[in-house]
């Protein structure tokens, strides 16, 4: 396809830690190893960052995950020294809002 | 020249669909209501079919509905901010209201 | 295109997107597609305390559909030159029909 496509820029994420936010306000972290230009998405090893106001992050293995385009609101590239040094236990907040608007 | 001539009566003046009556607002102060109770009154500087916009010199009136505690009244507060330039996605647009002429 | 070609012109301008789910990110515009999506780079959280799910995060692709506002530079933006575009699109508009 001879068309510029922005969705071929996603290309300099590919195999690095992402953070996806889907549509619905999880937070889904894995190693991208694919997309294609509806920004489906190929996640390795991942796992969801569940937030909660009383409590610190709870991370729940997902495996091997196919996102479909649709509910992908942000694709994240993840910088790992930093994402290292958060105390993912001591983050404290609100799950995210659905990006869908309230009829 | 000549065909520029005859088509533009059509073009500039007459309101034939409901976005030539947005044509005619352009450069003017106008207010949009968005979704989500948000209210915004600005400077109109562009759109599309989508609604998409870019106002100047915006003010935006977000209200909320809370609900007091001990007389479970409802109280509605509204939350101001100005913002010089904004583009505004269409799909949040609930209705565009022309200027309002001073009478 | 109007939109398209006015974000392309804002390219490594610092904007702040908000989404329909009250995050605000504020980052540089590295790039924009026909459909709006938008890649920003150098990214930070307006309200990191609210929102700390993206604090590892430097640079995002965001999903066009999941945009509310786009706050602009004012300085850099053309307003006369917009306007006339505006213009000349819907009037090519009307000539196609």
């Amino acid at each position: 396809m001879l068309k510029y496509r922005m969705t071929s820029s996603l290309d300099g994420y590919m195999n690095r830690v992402t953070t996806v936010i889907t549509g619905d306000g999880r937070t889904i972290v894995g190693l991208l190893k694919g997309f294609d230009q509806l920004i489906n998405i190929i996640l390795e090893d991942a796992h969801e960052r569940v937030y909660s106001e009383t409590a610190g992050v709870e991370t729940v293995p997902l495996g091997l995950y196919i996102i479909r385009g649709d509910n992908v609101a942000i694709v994240g590239e993840v910088d790992e020294e930093i994402d290292k040094r958060i105390d993912l236990d001591n983050v404290k907040a609100s799950p995210l809002a659905p990006i869908w608007i309230p009829g | 020249m000549a065909t520029e001539k005859k088509e533009a009566p059509v073009l500039n003046a007459t309101v034939e669909e409901p976005l030539d009556l947005l044509r005619l607002s352009l450069e003017e102060r106008v207010y949009v209501k968005m979704r989500s109770d948000r209210e915004l009154r600005g400077r109109l500087h562009a759109f599309d079919q989508h609604l998409n916009m870019v106002l100047s010199n915006v003010e935006e009136v977000v209200t909320t509905r809370e609900v007091d505690e001990e007389s479970y009244e409802e109280v509605y507060r509204q939350t101001k901010r100005t913002v010089p330039m904004l583009f505004v996605r269409g799909d949040a647009v609930i209705l565009v209201s022309p200027p309002i002429r001073a009478s | 295109m109007l939109f398209f070609s006015f974000f392309k012109s804002l390219v490594g301008k610092d904007v702040v997107v908000e989404l329909k789910n009250d995050l605000s990110i504020c980052g540089t515009l590295h790039s924009v597609d026909q459909y709006l999506n938008m890649k920003l780079s150098d990214i930070t959280v307006s309200d990191p305390d609210r929102f700390p799910h993206m604090l590892s995060v430097k640079n995002c692709f965001i999903r066009g559909s999941v945009v509310r506002y786009v706050q602009l530079p004012s300085d850099q933006v053309d307003t006369q030159l917009l306007s006339d575009s505006c213009r000349r699109e819907l009037t090519e508009a009307k000539t196609k029909q």
